[in-house]
């Protein structure tokens, strides 16, 4: 479980040494173990940042992140280890030349057996139909196929919850399906699954929770259907459906 | 095009990256050793072979073309004079072998980083270095030729941006000042994300190292790097 505690985090304003802008504000939340969640809002509206609390990439000015019943900052190692992140550019997480080397980058940090290491890059790379792509090169892979890649390296460190930020930029629709139904995979193998996004079409029906936020404060906490039209009114994209179903109610 | 590793299954790709790291080793001390033409000759020989038996090519040394002019333009610098006779054909001679052994050296690297993948690089400096300093040189190869290519993209994506909205027009000095500018400001950005990626996959000095093992191919190239090695010493004795 990642239970997230009165945060906030705040960033330098720039040249002004006084000014600080406040991504995120008091945020608290839970997200249970097996759960899917989708974290939505505007662009600024402190998602990636209030992601990036849950593994330690970005710390707290207040507040405290605890994954799996410990506090983040007393062990970051399983934090991360716990807590899987898909960064939102694919090419800003690939580190290697290789789709298996970088699939097991994070194993070999770990100090794992090398039967270990070679059993959890086949794993993750089957988990995203990759299966014997071990030695292609990453620079001559598509969009779609890197961000695959990117999910795989977060697979391969086995992780209890998977975070993707913004995993559907730039994708076109094949790689968008593709993308969800390895999320839906994920959950359904027992992974708490957590997907930023300012754009619900692709996920809102995979999701249990719905959490919108709005200039770095939790605007809504509601089931899927409960959410969409105070998401819609916080400047995230909804699903025509959806919006238009909630048209209807409100014209009734 | 950026030199990288190429996946393949070339001879060189086989060889115990220890055995190729002596081969430089060793070839890059019989190039300082033998500074003749007959010597450089033999050694070209040796540096073809080196690419050749990574798979590689004429194609692969494009990447080294910012390299070229300097390397070619450095004997004509150094056989000038400022007086009679204007021109020391000598000293040319002299610089423009000393600038062919470096392009000989550039062959054989271009031959060994196309063969050799990055964390194989890292495991052989770290298990022929022990200690700190090996896990510092190891992480630091490991860096470099991950942050280079993409700072590289970086630059030719500044470049193509100044272009596309009319840049080409400005002079040349300014165009440097413009993709320098963009470029610096990419890498340090880059450099920050590539650190985050680093440490939300548990960046560790001391990861679990790729099996290296030393087998009869192995044997062949460290008796060919010994080989030079052997003969670089030769001239000093």
């Amino acid at each position: 479980m990642i239970e997230v505690d009165g945060v906030t985090c705040r960033y330098d304003g720039g040249a002004d040494d006084d000014a600080s802008v406040t991504a995120v504000d008091g945020v608290s939340l839970s997200v249970a173990d097996g759960e899917f969640v989708v974290v939505a809002g505007a662009n600024g509206s402190g998602k990636t940042t209030l992601v990036r609390t849950f593994n330690g990439l970005a710390t707290p000015d207040a507040g405290a992140v605890a994954v799996n019943g410990t506090p983040v900052e007393a062990d970051l190692v399983a934090a991360r280890t716990a807590v899987g992140m898909v960064f939102q550019d694919p090419r800003d997480q690939l580190v290697a030349a290789t789709v298996g080397a970088d699939v097991a980058f994070g194993p070999e940090n770990l100090g794992l057996s090398h039967d270990e290491i070679d059993r959890r890059v086949a794993a993750a790379l089957a988990a995203v139909n990759m299966t014997g792509r071990g030695d292609e090169r990453i620079a001559s892979l598509s969009g779609g196929e890197r961000e695959r890649v990117a999910i795989a390296g977060a697979l391969a460190m086995e992780p209890d919850h998977l975070v993707l930020d913004e995993p559907f930029t730039g994708l076109d629709e094949p790689a968008r399906r593709s993308v969800v139904e390895h999320l839906r995979e994920r959950h359904a193998a027992g992974t708490s699954v957590i997907v930023v996004t300012h754009d619900l079409r692709d996920v809102l029906g995979l999701a249990d929770r719905v959490v919108g936020l709005s200039d770095g404060r939790v605007a809504v906490d509601a089931g899927p259907d409960a959410a969409t039209r105070a998401l819609a009114e916080l400047g995230v994209r909804v699903p025509e459906s959806a919006a238009s179903d909630d048209a209807s109610e409100a014209g009734r | 095009m950026t030199l990288s590793y190429v996946p393949g299954d070339s001879l060189a790709h086989g060889v115990d990256p220890r055995a190729k790291l002596l081969v430089q080793v060793g070839f890059a001390a019989a190039a300082y050793a033998y500074t003749a033409p007959r010597g450089l000759a033999a050694l070209t020989v040796v540096a073809v072979a080196c690419l050749w038996l990574s798979g590689g090519g004429p194609r692969d040394l494009w990447s080294y073309r910012a390299a070229f002019p300097v390397l070619a333009l450095a004997p004509l610098v150094a056989g000038a004079t400022l007086g009679a006779p204007w021109f020391r054909l000598d000293r040319a001679a002299t610089t423009g072998l000393a600038s062919y052994r470096v392009v000989l050296l550039l062959v054989v690297a271009a031959g060994y980083v196309r063969s050799t993948p990055v964390r194989e690089s890292r495991a052989a400096l770290q298990r022929s270095v022990p200690g700190k300093p090996g896990q510092f040189l190891g992480v630091g190869v490991a860096l470099v030729f991950r942050f280079l290519p993409l700072l590289k993209r970086d630059l030719v994506t500044a470049r193509a941006a100044v272009r596309a909205r009319g840049g080409g027009a400005l002079p040349v000095h300014e165009r440097m000042r413009l993709v320098a500018v963009a470029g610096v400001n990419r890498a340090f950005g880059r450099a920050d994300r590539l650190g985050t990626a680093m440490n939300a996959r548990c960046f560790a000095w001391n990861p679990t190292l790729p099996r290296l093992a030393f087998g009869r191919r192995d044997v062949g190239a460290a008796a060919v790097g010994g080989g030079l090695l052997a003969a670089a010493a030769a001239t000093l004795v």
